[in-house]
């Protein structure tokens, strides 16, 4: 953490905190501004005009930014948040967070490429809701710095759950754009196996999928399938093949990890063999999945993808000697042969005729050799999901029956619990809880004698079967053993594990030989698709660096966020509409035994819209990388880390936390929130600032432009009701200014304004509420009690007319809520160890409004603004200038109990030898510190 | 017309990327007002709006000059 000294700090920097910062700077005095929105600016710099000048609050504002940011003396924080501070020797210790934007700041022009091609769409609070902004975005036009964020709450669930590194997020979010062939590019950027796992992956991200705690999570498999679909359709675009990098790289086994590694080596220029000993590529792609589950063309079809590269392809090529290869000229060696063994049962019988390995019956099923399956009775052994494909397999090659046996009872089942619900559905009959004593038979397996299992496995959670009685037996014709896959990694010499895994150190994938890699199966064992897709991506990136003379020491390699939590993900929205997991014209299709074709369809661009739409936009950003590819100056990094906290020491605090508005939905009565021709002022003023949501001052119902507007005021303030007895002294007048500008936008439109009295008490109020009636504004004095919305939007509103005593109802086309001031809590969070005092209202306290203003009761710490209660701007500033001139004098007496150090020597102050106001504020700071204090 | 719609403001707006075509694909050929829009889409004119608005930010659609009689502008699809 950094050690940085400051005179002051200045927390928030609207209107009021720059006018404190600066004038501090102006004295010559290092400031410390913190900020958290990516802008300084504040509320004010969102307004359309100021009252009662009606000047442009851009105008007034954005010199003031300007010169915060670039002032000598302040050094300023967007995007960052005090997380505490806390009195050490009389002054007081800073912790500051800054977020990360993700962009570099030094390169970013503000040309908002990046948000124009965003594909996330939140709404912006910086136009009030009204509309929407992206996940990349510069927060407004006259934002000071200009600089791009890239909004992200953490990785999305499903992206963070996926083995191979398939931004999934990424991926839904261009197919909801219609954007599919950027889709099917980006899974590409983690795997070229885009159709084989768009039809055979177990989809760990469906299953952290937040939606799934609504209706069910998103089909992203299927919308992976549906990219690649499409993408395979239509002719093959030849790729542009990298340069040569002059290097040499051979990877034995053509399977997914391979596959993926050889992908990625060719495009960083390398030249790649694969080594396949079977006669087709692919490994258990081609040779262990079912057609139904996996047609050979969709894996031919993304075998292409890597040899389109330059990448060659040796079939019917064992590989056995190592240094072969590395004479023949390679540099690097992978081992991606996955395991192709199938594990035995070591029981009687095992070798008689009729009783095959699992991964035998596939392969012969997959390669279409004969098998002596047609209306034999088929016995499977085993509870994987290997074991559902051979028995499914068994089924459509024209089996008589299938049974399965598992050692485990159907919930323990290692199975994925659709792939047995499946086998079921197609016909398979399952036998629980039985294992293997032996195969009898004469020559040829006749039946397979069972014994009942009671456990899989041991205390210790070993695979160790314990058996109690005999389970009968199943006449049989032919059996086949799922019990497991093994690698056959020995024949090369290297260190291999017990399981008969080959020994990697778990982050390089490098082997004992420093120039051979192993990736995949033969690694991890027996695994899914996406995880070996993973390591081979993993290894290709290892092999580069090891060829390249650098180091595995690659913090960055998997430079994720943490997976944001799913509960603060449903929290965002109050209401979700229901959609059902399937889009109603999605139909499971079944098809007979016997029939290898997929069992599901391709979604329809209608179903996969549908399905992408329900995407919950987790992490915010979605990790499309659409923002990265069109920046023109290369300036944002996706994995930039999060900065670390900065400690600062600063002598005086002011703080300039400013305000927050009424929440209109607290006052039902009035329909905010749900009667759409409802607005606040804010959202007022946004419709009429000149960088405004819309194109005109227009209803957000309809978009209609209104012609007959009625302002409320005193909508949550002055109301005992809802715990807001003050005035909050603005309403009033901003409600003024927007009739004055919107006579001058929309001239034939009537404006009503619905008052108790009109506090115009500062220079010109008064003048500036009498040219508004002058102009042609309604003052009526009375309450409004309820709203109610009629079927076209219109609104009527109910009050009692205070002049008359009478209870009317008048209609309009659009309200606007007068909301008022309420206080900032978070303020009071801000400090450790010493309590700032609030006043009855939750404002800041002031410990003497008259005499003392700005002072708060933490000697050295200092409020300005609308933080300590409802003031207009020139009030504003003119507080801010009294926490200014209380700040400076503190400054100074530090500096005159000090020992001597310059105007600007944080450091030098000693509470030892301060002078009295310094004195007093030491000793009551170490007071705080050590407890003494309320 | 629908006008106004319960759902969630967040939910909404996340949809004007799917919404985006199906819009872009109406104005393309002719201008029309929000509640065109929403009638042809069959959704609410408060949730078009916040589409329209949206894509109009970002440069996919702009309105016509004039206003109807109804008091509504037309919007169509940025060339």
């Amino acid at each position: 953490m950094s050690e940085l000294q400051y005179d002051a700090l200045v927390v928030g920097s609207g209107i009021s905190g720059m006018e404190s910062a600066l004038k501090l700077g102006d004295m010559g005095y290092k400031v410390l501004v913190v900020e958290k929105a990516p802008s300084v600016g504040g509320k004010m710099i969102l307004l359309s005009k100021v009252f009662p000048t009606l000047d442009c609050a851009s105008c007034i504002s954005t010199p003031k930014m300007g010169a915060t940011i670039h002032h000598p003396n302040l050094t300023v924080l967007t995007y960052s948040e005090v997380k505490g501070i806390r009195p050490v020797n009389g002054r007081y210790e800073v912790t500051v967070k800054r977020k990360a934007r993700y962009v570099d700041e030094a390169a970013c022009t503000g040309c908002r490429q990046c948000e124009m091609n965003c594909k996330v769409a939140v709404p912006d609070e910086y136009n009030a809701d009204l509309v929407s902004r992206r996940a990349a975005y510069i927060a407004f036009p006259q934002a000071v710095p200009k600089k791009a964020v890239i909004e992200r709450a953490g990785t999305s669930p499903c992206t963070f759950s996926c083995p191979a590194g398939i931004k999934a997020h990424g991926y839904v979010a261009l197919i909801r754009a219609g954007e599919y062939e950027k889709a099917f590019q980006l899974v590409c950027e983690a795997t070229p196996l885009v159709g084989s796992l768009g039809r055979a992956c177990y989809a760990p991200c469906e299953s952290e999928c937040t939606r799934g705690r609504l209706e069910g999570p998103l089909s992203i498999r299927r919308l992976k399938r549906f990219v690649a679909d499409l993408h395979y359709s239509r002719p093959r675009v030849a790729p542009e093949i990298p340069p040569s990098n002059g290097k040499k790289v051979a990877v034995i086994g053509s399977g997914p990890a391979g596959l993926t590694a050889a992908w990625h080596l060719a495009r960083k220029g390398y030249e790649v063999k694969i080594f396949e000993a079977a006669p087709v590529a692919g490994g258990m792609l081609r040779l262990a999945l079912p057609p139904y589950r996996l047609p050979g063309e969709v894996v031919d079809q993304d075998v292409a993808n890597v040899t389109d590269l330059g990448v060659t392809i040796a079939t019917n090529t064992k590989v056995e000697d190592l240094e072969a290869l590395k004479r023949e000229g390679y540099d690097a060696v992978l081992l991606a042969i996955g395991t192709h063994l199938g594990t035995k049962l070591r029981v009687p019988g095992e070798d008689l005729e009729g009783v095959m390995r699992a991964s035998e019956f596939l392969r012969a099923a997959k390669l279409g050799e004969p098998l002596p399956v047609e209306g034999k009775r088929v016995v499977v052994i085993g509870g994987g999901n290997v074991a559902m494909d051979a028995a499914r397999t068994a089924l459509r090659l024209g089996a008589a029956s299938v049974q399965a046996v598992s050692l485990e009872a159907l919930y323990e089942m290692p199975a994925h619990p659709w792939e047995v619900a499946e086998a079921k559905a197609e016909g398979v009959a399952f036998k629980h809880s039985c294992g293997v004593s032996r195969f009898v038979g004469d020559g040829r397996v006749e039946k397979v004698e069972l014994l009942h299992c009671v456990s899989v496995f041991d205390e210790q959670g070993r695979f160790n079967p314990k058996y109690s009685k005999n389970a009968g037996s199943l006449a049989c014709d032919l059996v086949v053993v799922a019990a497991g896959m093994r690698p056959d990694a020995g024949e090369f010499g290297l260190p291999i594990n017990p399981s008969g895994t080959l020994q990697v150190d778990p982050h390089s994938l490098q082997t004992a030989v420093p120039w051979v890699f192993a990736a995949g199966d033969v690694v991890t064992g027996p695994s899914m698709i996406t995880t070996a897709a993973g390591q081979g991506r993993r290894a290709a990136y290892m092999i580069d660096r090891f060829l390249q003379g650098l180091d595995f020491d690659t913090p960055d390699y998997e430079s994720d966020l943490p997976m944001v939590d799913k509960d603060v993900v449903l929290a965002r929205q109050a209401t979700y509409r229901h959609l059902p997991a399937r889009s109603a014209s999605e139909e499971v299709i079944k098809l007979k035994p016997g029939e290898f074709y997929p069992e599901e369809e391709t979604l329809t661009e209608e179903q996969a819209l549908y399905c992408a739409s329900r995407c919950l936009d987790c992490g915010v950003c979605s990790e499309c990388h659409e923002c990265v590819k069109v920046c023109p100056a290369d300036c944002i990094h996706l994995e930039m880390k999060q900065p670390e906290d900065l400690k600062v020491e600063v002598g005086t605090v002011i703080l300039a936390t400013g305000y927050t508005l009424f929440p209109a939905d607290n006052k039902p009565q009035y329909g905010y929130g749900k009667f759409k021709n409802v607005i606040t002022g804010m959202q007022m003023d946004r419709l009429l600032a000149p960088t405004r949501p819309y194109n005109n001052v227009l209803r957000p119902g309809d978009g209609k432009v209104p012609e007959n507007i009625a302002f409320v005021l005193c909508t949550g303030s002055r109301d005992q009701t809802l715990g807001s007895p003050l005035c909050s002294r603005i309403c009033c007048m901003y409600s003024i200014k927007h009739n004055q500008l919107i006579m001058g936008a929309l001239p034939l439109a009537d404006v009503t304004v619905y008052y108790m009295d009109i506090r115009a008490a500062n220079k010109g109020y008064n003048e500036f509420f009498e040219q508004a009636k002058a102009m042609g504004a309604n003052f009526v004095k009375g309450r409004v009690a309820s709203i109610k919305e009629k079927e076209n939007g219109d609104l009527i509103l109910r009050y009692e007319d205070i002049e008359s005593g009478e209870i009317r109802e008048t209609e309009h086309d659009l309200v606007v809520l007068a909301v008022g001031v309420r206080p900032n809590l978070e303020v009071s969070e801000l400090f450790l160890f010493c309590d700032l005092q609030l006043d009855n209202y939750s404002f800041v306290g002031e410990a003497d409004e008259d005499r003392d203003p700005g002072a708060t009761n933490l000697p050295g710490v200092f409020v300005a603004g609308t933080a300590s209660g409802a003031r207009d701007i020139p009030d504003s500033i003119l507080h801010a200038g009294a926490a200014v001139a209380q700040a400076a004098a503190y400054l100074e007496k530090l500096r005159a109990g000090g020992n001597g150090a310059g105007m600007n020597g944080a450091g030098a102050y000693d509470a030892s030898t301060s002078g009295t106001a310094g004195a007093v504020g030491a000793e009551h700071l170490a007071s705080v510190s050590a407890g003494e204090v309320e | 017309m629908t006008i106004s719609s319960t759902r969630d403001v967040r939910e909404i707006i996340r949809e004007e990327q799917s919404m985006r075509r199906r819009i872009l694909a109406l104005v393309q050929e002719q201008s029309l007002t929000i509640p065109e829009i929403a009638e042809a889409l069959g959704c609410p004119t408060s949730e078009v709006t916040y589409w329209v608005m949206g894509m109009r930010k970002y440069g996919h659609l702009v309105e016509e000059r004039e206003v109807t009689d109804e008091g509504y502008y037309r919007y169509r699809a940025v060339e």
